[in-house]
């Protein structure tokens, strides 16, 4: 193995944690997508922490909230796309981590905050937010979509055409 | 290894090596991980059986429709906040079929409504005029109107005297010639009209009146009642800028501008604030349990909180009632207010036997009865379910060092009623004024006694104004 390269069994095992992330962004998106009427609002307002002002600045006005509700719905559905097939792998998972931290930022477990969202488990600072940003920030820098993934093709092809001189 | 975008990372052949074709093995490690969205696809798709499975059993859970129920083609007039509400109830109700939309708000209200219905498999048309809709629609049965309370008497009397039946939100109207109106024209037509004061069908609030206070007699004589509707502060509606509503149609159907379209139950002429938006529900009760119309009505009230040009009404209003009834004296206090929404709302009727503490919701305050210890015993009346064993106060409650004063009165037991609605609040109501169509049932709100609570509420906002103890005469219950 090269210094810098991932060997095959790490390669999949990353391939595999992009897929499942992938999976659950997808299915967010769509979920939302589908409902009678979903929105964001709820979400917004119960915002805590530092920010909550900006978010709940968010959700004020109508037009603001729709495009917040648009943005998050189709956001959430084409990032996991990406990940799931490794279409755009770079721009996905960079997107992905900026959504999650706006999530993490929302409602952020700091000491002495207490709220209803999450209404499960325990957490210090740390949560499942945070955890899937990192493995996003992961998936950000293995590149795993040239691996496997559409990025392969595109990028084969690109090369291909854009840059016949290199070879 | 990241930056590193040249190298392909296991080392393979493909793109590493710049212009070298595309060969198999690229194509199939690019492809690699399209199934997982094929096996994504599988799995979303169940779920989406499965929720719609739940759905239809969720209406399924009522006694299974006679295969010989007669279907009855239903439009809804008013397809906001309420009227959404109401047909969220009607989804639950067998043995309709609806048939129109009708709604102003065309871009908004009405394509929700019609997208919902379209989904559950209704083939409706929407409408922005109600006379259009009447024109056309000939088949209708019934028409549930759920629009401002100053469109209730014109669309009423015009689904009336077109043959409809119609089920209309309260309050009934905002004017006692409105509200007469629309009894004549029900009268005139023998069509039925049900007022939408739901609690009249809730079960908890039937059980209490037949079997608790008819029955039982568990209060003995109701001397005093009280009640509220507290309410937090909420910003005014908005609505999304590219939905809005072209002037001349707003002036068309009587509303000065957007906000005040989206906003009218606090505009005067078009609603009644709070106390009818609210207190109109519990007030209803008030007469209902009591067997009586009030003699007198004082009340304070003003717009303490909200900014006047934006709200017209009161936004906090109490007052009180006097009651002859047929037991004696009553006084009925009532009090709403929209700047905090703590203790919610519930009625509460004290006799000098027991209290009935009772509300439409199932979170807080849902219904109780306390004996005053100086009441006969009501074991009878837990042995035939008629209300829970007692729940006795809990000693280790009480702090040990607090010294109860012997003038203070023994804290009564309290009984629960045992009561629940699992459907939506408006269900039962919506179900009576169905089964009364088919003539199975009778209204349990027909426009008389809407009349009666629109002339007990709306008194309130006139004594308000004339910061003087009001009467009501007999006759002017009577239309």
């Amino acid at each position: 193995m090269k210094e810098g390269t991932l060997s095959r069994v790490q390669m999949v095992t990353v391939v595999a944690l992009r897929v499942l992330i992938g999976w659950h962004f997808l299915y967010e998106g769509v979920s939302k997508l589908t409902a009678d009427a979903w929105s964001a609002k709820g979400y917004l307002l119960q915002s805590r922490g530092p920010l909550a002002e900006v978010f709940r600045w968010m959700a004020a006005d109508p037009e603001r909230l729709a495009t917040v509700d648009q943005l998050n719905m189709w956001g959430l559905t084409l990032i996991g796309l990406g990940l799931i097939l490794g279409c755009f792998t770079r721009l996905a998972s960079a997107s992905g981590i900026v959504v999650i931290l706006l999530f993490y930022l929302c409602n952020p477990p700091f000491v002495g905050y207490f709220y209803s969202i999450p209404a499960e488990g325990s957490y210090l600072i740390v949560n499942k937010n945070l955890v899937e940003l990192a493995a996003l920030a992961v998936i950000l820098v293995t590149g795993s979509g040239r691996a496997a993934g559409l990025d392969r093709i595109i990028h084969g092809l690109l090369k291909k055409r854009d840059r016949p001189a290199d070879s | 290894m990241a930056h590193d975008d040249e190298k392909d990372q296991d080392g393979g052949p493909g793109s590493g090596l710049g212009g070298k074709k595309l060969d198999r093995r690229d194509v199939l490690l690019g492809l690699s991980t399209v199934p997982a969205l094929g096996l994504f696809g599988e799995a979303w798709r169940k779920q989406r059986q499965y929720d719609q499975a739940q759905k239809e059993a969720a209406a399924e859970d009522a006694p299974p429709p006679p295969a010989d129920l007669e279907e009855i083609n239903v439009a809804l007039l008013g397809s906001g906040a309420q009227g959404q509400v109401l047909l969220d109830s009607m989804l639950r109700i067998p043995g309709l079929r609806f048939r129109a939309v009708c709604d102003i708000w065309t871009e908004y209200n009405q394509k929700r409504a019609v997208r919902i219905l379209k989904k559950y498999k209704f083939d409706v048309n929407g409408y922005e005029d109600h006379r259009e809709m009447l024109d056309k629609e000939k088949d209708l049965d019934a028409v549930v109107i759920a629009t401002p309370d100053f469109w209730h008497a014109p669309h009423t009397v015009d689904c009336l005297e077109a043959g409809k039946h119609v089920y209309c939100e309260k309050e009934m109207s905002n004017t006692l010639e409105g509200a007469q109106r629309m009894v004549h024209a029900a009268r005139e037509t023998g069509k039925l009209l049900q007022i939408g004061h739901q609690r009249r069908s809730h079960p908890r609030y039937l059980h209490s009146y037949e079997k608790l206070l008819q029955e039982a007699q568990l209060l003995g004589r109701i001397v005093t009642v009280n009640g509220q509707w507290n309410r937090a502060v909420s910003p005014d509606l908005g609505w999304p800028e590219r939905y809005t509503i072209p002037d001349a149609r707003l002036k068309q159907y009587g509303f000065k501008s957007m906000p005040q379209f989206r906003n009218w139950r606090w505009y005067k002429g078009l609603g009644g604030g709070p106390i009818v938006d609210l207190g109109s529900h519990q007030i209803d009760i008030y007469n209902w349990f009591l067997g009586a119309n009030p003699s007198h009505v004082i009340a304070s009230g003003g717009l303490d909180y909200h900014d006047p040009a934006t709200h017209e009404w009161y936004d906090t209003v109490m007052t009180v009632y006097e009651f002859e009834t047929a037991k004696g004296p009553a006084r009925a206090y009532y009090q709403t207010q929209t700047t905090n929404g703590s203790q919610g709302y519930y009625e509460t009727f004290m006799g000098d036997q027991g209290t009935l503490v009772i509300s439409e919701s199932e979170a807080a305050n849902s219904g109780s009865v306390y004996r005053d210890p100086n009441a006969p015993a009501w074991d009878e009346w837990v042995r035939r379910g008629y209300i829970s064993a007692p729940k006795l106060q809990e000693q280790g409650q009480k702090d040990e060092d607090a010294v109860l004063d012997v003038r203070e009165s023994v804290s009564p037991d309290e009984h629960r009623i045992p009561v629940v609605l699992r459907d939506p609040y408006h269900q039962p109501h919506l179900q009576n004024f169905f089964d009364a169509i088919r003539g199975t049932a009778t209204l349990h709100c027909p426009p008389e006694v809407g009349y009666e609570t629109a002339v007990t509420v709306l008194k309130v906002n006139e004594a308000i104004e004339a910061k003087e103890r009001l009467s009501f005469r007999p006759e002017e219950f009577e239309v």
